[in-house]
């Protein structure tokens, strides 16, 4: 997909140029820095000043060449902030309002409701008024509403963010699934680092209208540019991986990583062999100079500090351990420890401190 | 019109039947004026809708006379309707057409404001979703509205009702022929037929009672949901 346009804002001009081609494109970026702009201009629903916008090498927007397909005939699928759920029509109605839309993607057109309502666990609630719907559950609706018009591209625009902690992080897994069972690509629009981290392919980082970051999530996000954009946000690292056993009686699974290195994370349920995501936070990452003994934490990984990068105050190390795991420590423990490029170390990790997606 | 012979179920008929007709008749015109006020803005606006909303607070008889000079024998368009046998002064059409003129405004102002309620996002999301204009105006728009719509069609029903000064300028006060309730109720008055004058006003009031309260049930209703 190649997108450049220029749009006028109040206090900046949204000016964008990118070409991505992504599974998942996370666009991340502060709170007003002209996210929800983008997606609407990519959708038809705002005007551009000048650029172009170009799926699949079909032109949908040209100023140079007066190409404007308006939003219904653009085959694209939008997921807003708040839902926008039709209030007066029932799940159903609201599920099937674009499902009579010819498609133009191949992929697409496998979509079958059954599946759809399967995936996202909603045929319970077909016959339900809009209004008696729970936030996640309401989410979950304009999702299969907009996967169901079969478009060719999904806009995401912070479908997680209007949920509490709680919640989202039941909603997230939903999110994957619909990346992973629908060949349809997606722009997620975030300021959640985790769900750039969990979810996307590629990043666009945008500030003040402006792209000052892009590439594949863990790098783009890692440089000190990105991170001094991010002072709050806590940095997570997230691995793939596929579920080795799990003892219910330990209360414990064990998953392998790409590399082979093995962990232990908490029990999950799941069937041996299914793959999975799971994250743990760069702070819940204890570093150790010698091989520790007599602890409690079942998660040991001996590696070597690849990168010590510094922005105010907090410290943030890459360490290569069969994958890279960013760490984060203060400044005073870094000098402490001697902490330097190219030491060998060993990563602590306790199994209660990882997530399972 | 040997129909409307005097009577007051006649009366009273003919007021119901004639502020109806005046109702349906204003109705597609208020909901497409409504609608193209309430989502775009042009220059001069402000000036065009004053202008709409103008017989609101104009006094009725003043708004009578306009519309007796715009529709009678003597000026062009009452001359051209005249040749084509269509009547309006000193006649039933005379009623209707001074009940829609005098009800238009409060038809306007309240399908106007309940368009402004209805997220405009909710019809972009439509639009998303391969939905044609008009598709997304009568399955989204209209239905997200109609509380509104209704609310605003009952009220401009009993200002239609009530009706007095405008349509005794057009329409004169004929028994049988242009007598509305409110006329009626006047002639008795002036007649001295206090019986009759009261039969009147207690159908009037209970009729009024009857519109305000399902329209204040109906938006009622709305901000519940």
């Amino acid at each position: 997909m190649h997108l450049r346009c220029r749009i006028p804002l109040a206090s900046f001009a949204l000016d964008i140029d990118a070409t991505f081609d992504a599974k998942v494109t996370a666009i991340f970026g502060p709170s007003g820095s002209g996210k929800t702009t983008l997606l609407d201009a990519v959708a038809g629903l705002r005007p551009i000043e000048s650029g172009e916008i170009e799926i699949n090498g079909a032109t949908i927007f040209s100023s140079a060449r007066r190409i404007h397909q308006p939003a219904r005939s653009r085959g694209i699928g939008y997921v807003p902030q708040e839902g926008a759920l039709f209030s007066h029509l029932s799940v159903r109605r609201n599920i099937l309002f674009g499902a009579g839309r010819a498609s133009t993607a191949e992929a697409a057109r496998s979509i079958e409701l059954e599946h759809v309502l399967d995936i996202l666990e909603i045929g319970s609630l077909l016959n339900r008024p809009v209004t008696q719907l729970s936030g996640g559950e309401a989410q979950r609706v304009a999702l299969a509403r907009a996967i169901l018009s079969k478009p060719r591209l999904l806009l995401l625009d912070e479908p997680l963010a209007a949920l509490d902690i709680g919640l989202k992080e039941r909603i997230l897994p939903y999110l994957a699934r619909v990346r992973d069972e629908f060949h349809i690509p997606m722009i997620y629009v975030t300021h959640n680092l985790t769900e750039v981290l969990t979810l996307a392919n590629w990043v666009l980082m945008i500030r003040q209208g402006k792209l000052v970051a892009q590439g594949v999530p863990k790098e783009a996000l890692r440089s000190t540019s990105a991170m001094a954009e991010l002072p709050d946000e806590q940095f997570e690292n997230v691995l793939t991986a596929t579920l080795v056993e799990s003892d219910a009686a330990a209360g414990r699974s064990q998953v392998r990583l790409a590399s082979g290195v093995e962990l232990f994370i908490p029990y999950s349920p799941r069937p041996a062999n299914s793959p999975c995501q799971v994250r743990v936070s760069a702070d819940d990452i204890l570093i150790s100079t010698q091989r520790p003994v007599g602890i409690s934490a079942t998660n040991v990984l001996p590696g070597t500090i690849r990168r010590i990068e510094s922005v105010a105050g907090e410290t943030m190390l890459t360490v290569f351990a069969g994958e890279e795991f960013f760490v984060g420590l203060t400044s005073p423990a870094v000098a402490r420890l001697g902490l330097r490029e190219n030491l060998p170390v060993f990563l602590i990790i306790k199994a209660r401190s990882f997530r399972l997606l | 019109m040997a129909i409307f012979s005097f009577d007051t179920w006649q009366v009273t008929i003919f007021s119901l039947v004639v502020g109806l007709a005046a109702t349906l008749l204003i109705l597609p015109f208020g909901i497409a004026l409504a609608y193209l006020f309430a989502r775009n803005e042009w220059p001069l606006k402000t000036l065009l809708e004053t202008f709409l909303l103008l017989p609101l607070v104009m006094p009725p008889v003043s708004t009578g006379l306009i519309l007796l000079k715009i529709f009678g024998r003597r000026s062009p368009l009452g001359r051209w309707l005249y040749d084509r046998g269509v009547e309006i002064v000193f006649n039933w059409k005379g009623v209707l057409i001074a009940m829609a003129v005098m009800s238009f405004p409060l038809l306007f102002r309240s399908v106007r404001t309940s368009f402004a309620e209805v997220n405009p996002r909710l019809e972009q999301i439509a639009a998303t979703l391969g939905a044609s204009p008009p598709r997304i105006f009568f399955v989204v728009t209209i239905p997200l509205a109609y509380r509104g719509i209704v609310a605003g069609a009952l009220l401009a029903f009993s200002r239609a009702l009530g009706e007095f000064g405008a349509t005794i300028l057009l329409a004169g006060n004929i028994p049988g022929k242009t007598q509305t309730l409110s006329l009626a109720i006047y002639n008795f008055v002036q007649l001295g037929k206090d019986t009759e004058a009261y039969t009147l006003l207690g159908i009037t009031v209970a009729l009024a009672f009857l519109f305000v309260w399902s329209s204040e049930w109906l938006l009622r209703s709305g901000t519940k949901a």
